[in-house]
C-alpha cells in the first residue's frame, strides 16, 4: 500500500472571535463629528459550520489603549528619576509620531525635524523671555513659528529628490545651530536661552508634584501628536498621499487621476511642522530652557535612532522605538558613552535582520513563510490541472474546482483514445465522418481556449501554401508563427495542427 | 558529439508562479539550438535558469559534466559572475549596458579572462568586423546609439572572451525588420566555436540557419518543432 | 585675490575633495550612502596618532634627528592612516554589505547600518581616549616659502600636493584598469555587469578598502593642520556628504568640481571683513541649497548627457 501524503490545507489562522446570536443588533457607535466607527468590527460566517461571527480587523487601537494606560497607571509609582525619564520618552514620542507623518505618509525624508521643534522652541522661549508674552500663547507661538519655518524648508522637497533632500535638511539643523550660537544676545548663556515661564510652577520644578504635572503635559502631547497622526492618516489627505506612496510609478498614476500629490505633500509637512512648533514650546517650558544642544547631529541621530529600530514610518515603531532608546540612553546614564554605543550595536542588528524595525518582524516572518509556501506549491501546480487543495480554499467560486476537476478527468480519458491507429484515421481523412473516439477527441479540441488556439494561414492568396499559426487571444495581438514548416495541402495543415494539439493534450 | 550541457528536471519561476515545468535538454558542443515559443511561455525564464537569474530553480543543470544548477530560493544572480567566467557568454534581453560607458570601454567590459584582456585589442578589432556599424562610433556613449546598435553592443560584449555556450535572448526584439534581419545575419556569420542557444518568437528568423529548433509551450518543451512524437 | 588666499582654498578644496570622491564613489558603485566616513576618518587619525606614538622613540633613536628619520616618520603616519582607513572600509563591507546586498530596502538599510557604525565608532573613541585633542607629528616640517611675496606653509602646499597625487592615483585606477572599468560598469547596470562575469561582491570589496583609504588620507592631511578628536570626523562627514551631492551624487568630476567651490567660497567668505570666519558654514549650506534648488542633479547633471 502507497504511503498518501497530505499536505496542510486552509489559511483560517487562529483569531478571537465573538459569536453573536444575531437577535440584537450590533452597536454602530460613531466618533463624533466624523462617520468612523470606534473599532472596525466585520461580520463574517464560519463556512464549516454557518454560523455567524465577529471578528475585529484592526487591532491596534485595542494595544494602543492598553499600552497607554499601562503608562498613565504605572508612572505615578516610579522613583522621580524614572517620571522625568517617563516624560522625556513621550516627548521624543510625540517627535517621533508627527516624522512619522513626514517620512512615512508624506514620504519626504527630511532630517529638519529637531530643527523645525527647535525653531519653534527658541521662538517661543524668546517671545516669552524678551517680550513678556505669558506661557499660554507659547503654545499658539510655537505652531505658527513650526507653520512659517515648516513652510519655508517644504518649498524645495518637490524639487528634489529623497537623498538630497535628507542632506539638505541636515545642513539646515546645522545652520540653525552655527545661526543661534552666533547670536549676540545669548553668547553669555552659550546660545541657550534660560528662565522660560512654564505651565509647572517655578517651585515645583524638579520636585515630585511638578514632575508628575510635567509628565501629565508630555503624556497629552503624546496624545495629541497621535492624533493628527491618526487624523492625517485616515482622513482625505492620508488616502490621496497612499496612491502616490510607493514608487515612480504610483505617482505618475495619482497624477493622471488627477491627485496632486505634491500639494498634498506639502500639506502634510506643514500640518507636522505646526504640531512640532507645538513639541518646541512645550519642550521648552518643560525644560524651562532651550539650548543649540537640539540641532545637533547627536541628538538627531539618536531620533533616527529610535525610528529605525522601530521601523521606520510607522507610528508604533515610532513609539515602540523612542521607549526602547529612552530607556538606554536615560535610564541607564550611570554606564556613559557606552550606552550610545549599545543604541548604536541594536540598531545595527534589528537593521541586518529586519526588513523594516521591531514592528515589521512580524510581517517579515509572514512574508517569508508565504513566499516558502507558495514556491512548494508553485513545484506541484500544472497548467490547467486540477486545484490544489490549499489552492481549492483560496479560490472563491467552488464551481471553478469541479470545473477543472471534470477538465483533467476529461482530458485523462482522452489521452487513452490516442493511439497510432486514431491518428492514422485522422490523417487519411482530417474532415468528414470519423470514429466515435476521434470525434470526441476533436470535439474536445475545438471548445479549446482562444488563447493559443492553432489558425491555418495561406502564405499567398492564390496559392496553396500554409503554415500554422498561434491565435494570441487578446484583442490587438497578431497570430503568431509556430513553427517553420510550410505545408503544400491544406489537409497537410489539418494534420499537422491535430498533430500539435494532440501533443499538447499529451503534455497536459 | 559530446554533451555540453545537460538539463534535467528543471523547473524554475518567481514566487508562487512556475514558469518552467521539469525540463529535460541536452545541447552538444558545437551545436546551435533555436529556442521558440510564444510571449510568456518560458524562453527568458529558460535562458535566465542557466545563469540563476530566476526567482527561484530546481533541478540539474550539468555543464561539461559539472553541476551548476540545484535547489535555490534566494540569491537572484549571485552566482551569474562565476557561471560566466566559467563559460557562458549572454547576451540577455533587453541588453542591460552600460550607458555612461563608450563602446570601446564596453566591449572591454566583456573580456573578463586574463587572455582575452590582454588581446582585447584585437578582439574589438574582430568585433567590428561583425558588426562594421560600429567601427565610427567607437568613442561614442553606449546611451546614445540607437536600439539595433545596441544589440550589436551587447552582442558584441557577449563575443570578447570565447565561451563554450552562447545565450541569446531576443535578438529581434524591439527592433525595426531591416535592422532585426541584419543583426540575425550578422549572428548566423558569427565565428565561434561554442553551442549556441538563441531565443526568438519570431520563427520565421530562425527558419533553416539552426541546428535544431525546439518549441516551448507553457512551460515545458514540445520536442523538435515539426516532428511531433507521440509520447 | 592674493596667492595665500589661492593656496588656503585649494588647501581646504583637496581636503573636502578626499572625502567627497570617496562617498560618490561608492554610491554610484556599491549602492551605500556612507555615514560612517566621517567615524573612518577619526579612526584613521586616532590610529595614525597611536602608531607614530610608538614608533617615534624607536626611530628617534636609531636614526636621531636626521632627514631620514622625518621621512620615515611621514611614512608611517601615512601608511597607518591608509591601512586603517582601507580595514574600517572592510568592517563596513562585512556589516553593511554583506548582509544585506540582495535584501530588500538595501540602500537604506545601508545608510542606517554605517550611521549605526559612525556613532559606535565615535562614542568608542570618546570612551577609549576621552574627549581630548591629539597632535599628530607634522610630517611636512614646520616653515614656509617665500613665493611672489606671499608665504605658503609646508603643510598647506604638502596637502595640496599630496591630494592631489592620490585623487590622480584614484581617478587613473578608476579609469584604466580593469577593476576601474568593472566598478565603472557595476555603477551604470548591475544586471549587465554580472553578465559580465562582474560580481558585485567581489568588486564591493576594493572599492570600500579604497574610499576608506582616502578618508584615512583625508585624516593625514587634516591632521597637519588641525587636532585629532574622536568627533573630528563630523565636520569633514557633513562637507564631503553636502559636497559629494552638490557634485550630483555619484559624478567623480562633478565632487571635485564642487569641492575646489566650495574651497573658494569658505576661504573668500572667511577674507571677507564683515563675515569672517562665523559665516563659513552658514554661506556653503546656502550656496549649495541654492545651486541644489537651480539644478537639481547638482553639477554632475550638467556634465552627464546620455540618454536614459
Amino acid at each position: 500500500m502507497t504511503q498518501i501524503r497530505y499536505h496542510k490545507v486552509g489559511r483560517r489562522s487562529w483569531e478571537w472571535r465573538l459569536k453573536p446570536t444575531g437577535v440584537e443588533e450590533r452597536n454602530r457607535a460613531r466618533l463624533p463629528g466624523s462617520k468612523r466607527h470606534w473599532l472596525k468590527w466585520r461580520d463574517v460566517h464560519n463556512p464549516k459550520t454557518l454560523k455567524r461571527e465577529r471578528i475585529l480587523v484592526d487591532k491596534k487601537p485595542l494595544w494602543w489603549t492598553l499600552g497607554l494606560s499601562a503608562l498613565v497607571a504605572v508612572t505615578p509609582f516610579l522613583p522621580n528619576s524614572m517620571i522625568s525619564v517617563v516624560s522625556i520618552f513621550c516627548i521624543y514620542a510625540a517627535i517621533n509620531v508627527l516624522w512619522t507623518l513626514i517620512v512615512g505618509t508624506a514620504g519626504i525624508f527630511s532630517l529638519a525635524t529637531l530643527a523645525i521643534v527647535g525653531a519653534a522652541g527658541y521662538v517661543a522661549a524668546a517671545a516669552n523671555v524678551y517680550l513678556g508674552v505669558p506661557w499660554p500663547f507659547m503654545l499658539l507661538i510655537g505652531p505658527l513659528a513650526g507653520l512659517i519655518f515648516g513652510a519655508i524648508l517644504a518649498a524645495p522637497s518637490t524639487r528634489l529628490d529623497g537623498l538630497y533632500y535628507a542632506l539638505l535638511t541636515m545642513g539646515v539643523a546645522e545652520i540653525c545651530r552655527v545661526f543661534v550660537t552666533q547670536l549676540r544676545a545669548l553668547t553669555q548663556s552659550g546660545g541657550a536661552i534660560t528662565n522660560v515661564d512654564s505651565f509647572i510652577p517655578k517651585d515645583w520644578f524638579l520636585q515630585r508634584p511638578g514632575l508628575l504635572l510635567g509628565f501629565a503635559g508630555a503624556f497629552l502631547l503624546l496624545l495629541g501628536a497621535l492624533l493628527v497622526w491618526r487624523l492625517v492618516n485616515s482622513e482625505r489627505l492620508g488616502m490621496l498621499l497612499r496612491v502616490a506612496k510607493t514608487s515612480r510609478e504610483d505617482e505618475a498614476f495619482a497624477e493622471a487621476i488627477g491627485i496632486d500629490f505634491r500639494r498634498a505633500r506639502l500639506m502634510v509637512f506643514v500640518i507636522s511642522s505646526a504640531a512640532l512648533g507645538v513639541v518646541g514650546a512645550f519642550y521648552a517650558m518643560y525644560f524651562r530652557s532651550i539650548s543649540p544642544q537640539i540641532f545637533s547631529l547627536d541628538q538627531l541621530l539618536l531620533l533616527f535612532a529610535m525610528m529605525v529600530i522601530g521601523g521606520l514610518g510607522r507610528a508604533e515603531g515610532a513609539v515602540l522605538g523612542a521607549a526602547v532608546v529612552t530607556l538606554i540612553d536615560k535610564g541607564l546614564i550611570e554606564l556613559g558613552p557606552p550606552r550610545i554605543i549599545l543604541v548604536a550595536v541594536i540598531m545595527i542588528v534589528v537593521t541586518i535582520f529586519a526588513r523594516e524595525g521591531l514592528t515589521g518582524i512580524r510581517e517579515q516572518f509572514r512574508d517569508f513563510r508565504k513566499r516558502k509556501s507558495g514556491e512548494r506549491r508553485a513545484l506541484r501546480t500544472e497548467k490547467g490541472g486540477e486545484a490544489m487543495p490549499e489552492e481549492a480554499t483560496e479560490i472563491h467560486d467552488k464551481q471553478e474546482l469541479y470545473y477543472r476537476r471534470f477538465n483533467k478527468r476529461l482530458r485523462d480519458r482522452l489521452k487513452k483514445l490516442i493511439s497510432p491507429e486514431l491518428i492514422e484515421e485522422h490523417r487519411l481523412d482530417p474532415l468528414g465522418h470519423h470514429s466515435d473516439a476521434l470525434a470526441r477527441v476533436l470535439n474536445h479540441f475545438r471548445r479549446a481556449e482562444m488563447a493559443d488556439k492553432y489558425v491555418i494561414h495561406r502564405m499567398v492568396p492564390s496559392e496553396e501554401r500554409f503554415r500554422v499559426m498561434a491565435v494570441s487571444g487578446q484583442r490587438g495581438m497578431p497570430p503568431r508563427v509556430v513553427d517553420d514548416r510550410e505545408y503544400t495541402e491544406i489537409r497537410e495543415a489539418y494534420h499537422a495542427v491535430f498533430l500539435l494539439r494532440v501533443n499538447d493534450l499529451l503534455e497536459s | 558529439m559530446s554533451e555540453l550541457l545537460e538539463i534535467s528536471k528543471l523547473s524554475a519561476g518567481y514566487g508562487p508562479l512556475r514558469v518552467l515545468h521539469e525540463i529535460d535538454l541536452t545541447v552538444r558542443a558545437g551545436e546551435r539550438l533555436g529556442l521558440v515559443g510564444l510571449n510568456g511561455h518560458g524562453k527568458t525564464t529558460l535562458i535566465r535558469a542557466l545563469t540563476h537569474m530566476t526567482g527561484w530553480q530546481q533541478g540539474s543543470i550539468k555543464f561539461e559534466g559539472d553541476e551548476i544548477g540545484g535547489s535555490r530560493s534566494l540569491g537572484a544572480g549571485r552566482r551569474t559572475p562565476a557561471l560566466v567566467k566559467r563559460g557562458i557568454g549572454v547576451a540577455p534581453q533587453g541588453d542591460a549596458i552600460f550607458p555612461g560607458l563608450s563602446v570601446r570601454k564596453h566591449l572591454e567590459c566583456g573580456a573578463y579572462t586574463r587572455s582575452a584582456w590582454r588581446e582585447r585589442r584585437d578582439r574589438i578589432d574582430g568585433v567590428f568586423d561583425i558588426f562594421p556599424p560600429l567601427r565610427p562610433l567607437e568613442h561614442a556613449l553606449v546611451g546614445k546609439l540607437s536600439g539595433g546598435e545596441r544589440r550589436m553592443v551587447s552582442i558584441g560584449r557577449m563575443l570578447m572572451t570565447e565561451a563554450k555556450l552562447y545565450l541569446i535572448d531576443e535578438p529581434s526584439l524591439g527592433l525595426a525588420p531591416k535592422i532585426s534581419a541584419s543583426v540575425m545575419e550578422a549572428l548566423w556569420a558569427l565565428p565561434v566555436t561554442g553551442a549556441m542557444i538563441i531565443a526568438e518568437q519570431n520563427v520565421s528568423l530562425l527558419t533553416g540557419r539552426t541546428d535544431r529548433m525546439i518549441g516551448l509551450h507553457a512551460g515545458r518543451l514540445r520536442g523538435d518543432v515539426g516532428h511531433v512524437e507521440l509520447a | 585675490m592674493d596667492l595665500g588666499l589661492i593656496v588656503y582654498a585649494l588647501n581646504l578644496g583637496a581636503i573636502y575633495a578626499l572625502m567627497a570622491v570617496g562617498i560618490s564613489i561608492l554610491w554610484s558603485s556599491v549602492g551605500i550612502i556612507n555615514m560612517s566616513h566621517g567615524a573612518t576618518f577619526a579612526v584613521s587619525g586616532y590610529a595614525a596618532w597611536l602608531v607614530t606614538g610608538a614608533v617615534k622613540p624607536l626611530v628617534a633613536a636609531t636614526f636621531g634627528k636626521t632627514v631620514l628619520a622625518s621621512t620615515l616618520m611621514a611614512g608611517t603616519l601615512v601608511a597607518s592612516a591608509l591601512i586603517t582607513g582601507a580595514l574600517c572600509g572592510v568592517i563596513i563591507y562585512l556589516l553593511a554589505f554583506l548582509p544585506i546586498h540582495d535584501k530588500p530596502n538595501f540602500q537604506v538599510r545601508a545608510l542606517i547600518i554605517t550611521l549605526g557604525l559612525n556613532i559606535a565608532s565615535v562614542q568608542g573613541l570618546l570612551w577609549m581616549f576621552g574627549p581630548r585633542n591629539r597632535g599628530l607629528p607634522k610630517i611636512f616640517g614646520f616653515g614656509r616659502w617665500e613665493v611672489w611675496g606671499t608665504k605658503i606653509r609646508f603643510d598647506q602646499a604638502g596637502t595640496i600636493v599630496g591630494a592631489a597625487v592620490i585623487m590622480g592615483l584614484t581617478l587613473a585606477w578608476l579609469r584604466y584598469s580593469r577593476r576601474g572599468l568593472e566598478v565603472r560598469a557595476m555603477m551604470q547596470n548591475a544586471e549587465g555587469a554580472a553578465y559580465s562575469g562582474i560580481s558585485r561582491q567581489v568588486t564591493a570589496l576594493p572599492v570600500l578598502m579604497l574610499t576608506g583609504a582616502l578618508a584615512g588620507m583625508a585624516a593625514a592631511l587634516l591632521s597637519q593642520t588641525i587636532f585629532v578628536s574622536p568627533t573630528a570626523g563630523v565636520i569633514p562627514l557633513v562637507k564631503g556628504l553636502t559636497i559629494a551631492l552638490l557634485g550630483g551624487l555619484g559624478s567623480v568630476p562633478g565632487a571635485l568640481i564642487g569641492a575646489l567651490l566650495v574651497g573658494f567660497l569658505e576661504a573668500i567668505v572667511g577674507a571677507i571683513p564683515y563675515l569672517g570666519q562665523r559665516y563659513v558654514l552658514f554661506a556653503t549650506f546656502l550656496f549649495i541649497i541654492a545651486v541644489l534648488i537651480i539644478r537639481p542633479r547638482g553639477i554632475g547633471g550638467l556634465l552627464d548627457d546620455t540618454r536614459e
